[in-house]
């Protein structure tokens, strides 16, 4: 695990213009191989946290550097976002879902053609195959089930290898079973390829058992969970890990 | 309101008949203002009553005698290859074909400029304008200026027909595009994907069922206006109808040629539609677009 964070906020305000600010003096940093779980009610700001990070919605203040330096075209391919609903591109095939991910690496030639690579078509069929779905390659996106979607979106993100991995909610609605085959492979992707994973997900005793760090949204602020918490937090319903 | 006569009380009390007195008013007032002469109804249908013997029963000959006065000249030797009603209905077709291809290759990048979602506001709203100058005017009008500028023939048909689906197209490509779910954009754009790369692999992708559909509807489009493009001398069937009515007025022909444009339509439309059946999104389980699909629909079924 590096020393230098691949992302740092500092004092920053997030939220929309002419509206009071959804977040107020966030500071945070992640560091490579790290993964990091945001947890908050409905509502409070973890989606639209997540969104600036991107690069999709600028802070009202402060600061949000990539690897040290603003979000820009320099820093392509090196986020990788997970939105609530996957994103993925509907009506298309597993394959084309996830071979989109090397798109960053491409050149202008190859995008214009659609001529992928060897190596992006080999990355793309080693990720649809650690993710458990090579034999449904071909089948359009839509005829798989919620968890199928997510390892989709998992083997997308594989192949774009980003520095950091921005997940909103990924593992919302999905059986205990499921959930932990999506943490196994957020795990690996962390471990192996030494992505920061930025994870939001709404069950604080969960987030505890696969994140390296859990923060919460409390007022308008962003704070680490404490144990304490996390034991009052208990009352919700449980993940647990070793069924 | 107590004051108020009781009669413009149950008139302002009912929407309908309200909306409908006002209507009917404004009707009145355009008749007076372009001084419609009603008692001409009674000329015209005793000028239909004279066509309509001579139009009856149709002439059918134009199926089977050559056209030998066809332009562009036929050069097969089977007669019926070059009769009026193969000729003219295959050169519509040709032009429909042909400006659906040609306005689709030209409006779908246009599409994708004057599409909020996909482009800075400023280039969307000048593409905007610029489709919507293209749809300002019909494509008889298009087909009078390529005449002026091309000469008569299929050529400024073509032209005609392209221009119109430019613009008419573009419209409902963009729509399609800024219909599209935000979150697939939104993945590419934390990607640092460009915007054309966003729009060929994110947007295009995600509409394509809405785009092979209006493609389709487009084309169907196509061959009923270009029957209609012919008259003016844009080539196509109706240009053979004007043969027929002017100078000779031989109205059996005319209505011969009529039923066989009809016949065509309608069969095109049934195709049309079918096709056009797969790609509408009425539930979950939808096929995947293919392009070979829009044109060889069994390649498309048996595939899946």
């Amino acid at each position: 695990m590096s020393l230098e964070p691949i992302l740092s906020i500092r004092s920053a305000e997030i939220g929309f213009k002419d509206v009071s600010p959804l977040l107020e003096g966030v500071n945070l940093e992640i560091k490579s191989g790290e993964i990091v779980g945001i947890i908050g009610r409905s509502g409070i700001g973890k989606t639209t946290l997540i969104r600036t990070i991107a690069g999709l919605v600028r802070p009202l203040l402060g600061e949000v550097l990539f690897s040290g330096g603003n979000i820009s075209h320099s820093t392509r391919g090196s986020i990788g976002l997970i939105p609530q609903r996957l994103g993925l591109v509907q009506h298309q095939t597993v394959g084309y879902n996830v071979l989109i991910g090397a798109l960053p690496k491409s050149n202008w030639f190859q995008s214009i053609f659609s001529l992928p690579s060897v190596e992006m078509r080999e990355a793309t069929r080693k990720a649809i195959s650690a993710v458990g779905l090579a034999d449904k390659t071909l089948v359009s996106v839509n005829l798989l089930s919620g968890g199928q979607q997510r390892r989709v979106a998992i083997a997308r993100a594989m192949v774009q290898n980003p520095q950091l991995l921005l997940a909103d909610e990924c593992l919302g609605e999905l059986d205990t079973e499921t959930a932990l085959e999506i943490i196994g492979l957020l795990r690996a992707i962390a471990d192996e390829q030494g992505t920061a994973i930025l994870i939001v997900d709404h069950n604080p005793v969960r987030a505890r058992t696969f994140c390296d760090r859990v923060l919460q949204l409390r007022g308008r602020t962003i704070i680490p969970l404490n144990e304490g918490e996390q034991e009052e937090a208990s009352s919700l319903p449980q993940y647990r890990g070793d069924e | 309101m107590s004051d108020t006569p009781r009669l413009v009380q149950f008139v302002v009390r009912r929407p309908i008949l309200r909306t409908s007195i006002i209507l009917a008013i404004f009707a009145v007032l355009a008749i007076f203002h372009l001084e419609v002469n009603l008692s001409r109804l009674g000329d015209a249908a005793s000028n239909l009553v004279v066509i309509a013997g001579e139009a009856w029963p149709p002439d059918f000959s134009i199926l089977t005698k050559r056209a030998s006065w066809a332009y562009p000249p036929c050069e097969l030797q089977t007669d019926w290859m070059c009769s009026p009603a193969v000729l003219g209905m295959t050169q519509t077709l040709e032009i429909a074909f042909l400006a659906t291809i040609f306005g689709m290759a030209i409006s779908l990048p246009l599409a994708v400029a004057a599409a909020t979602n996909l482009s800075p506001p400023l280039l969307a709203q000048v593409v905007r304008q610029v489709l919507a100058a293209l749809r300002v005017l019909p494509s008889l009008i298009w087909a009078l200026i390529f005449v002026i500028l091309v000469g008569i023939g299929p050529l400024a048909g073509v032209l005609a027909m392209t221009m119109y689906t430019v613009g008419y197209l573009g419209k409902l490509q963009y729509e399609a595009l800024e219909g599209v779910s935000r979150e697939p954009l939104e993945v590419a754009r934390a990607m640092g994907l460009p915007r054309w790369q966003v729009a060929r692999f994110f947007a295009i992708p995600e509409a394509a069922n809405s785009l092979i559909s209006q493609m389709l509807f487009m084309f169907e489009y196509n061959v009923r206006h270009g029957s209609v493009v012919g008259l003016v001398g844009a080539g196509g069937i109706g240009w053979y109808m004007q043969y027929y009515l002017e100078p000779f007025k031989l109205y059996d022909r005319v209505l011969a040629l009529i039923i066989v444009m009809y016949l065509v339509v309608i069969a095109i439309d049934q195709i049309s539609l079918r096709v056009r059946s797969q790609f509408i999104e009425e539930h979950e389980q939808i096929r995947r677009p293919k392009w070979r699909g829009a044109f060889v629909p069994w390649v498309e079924s048996s595939d899946d």
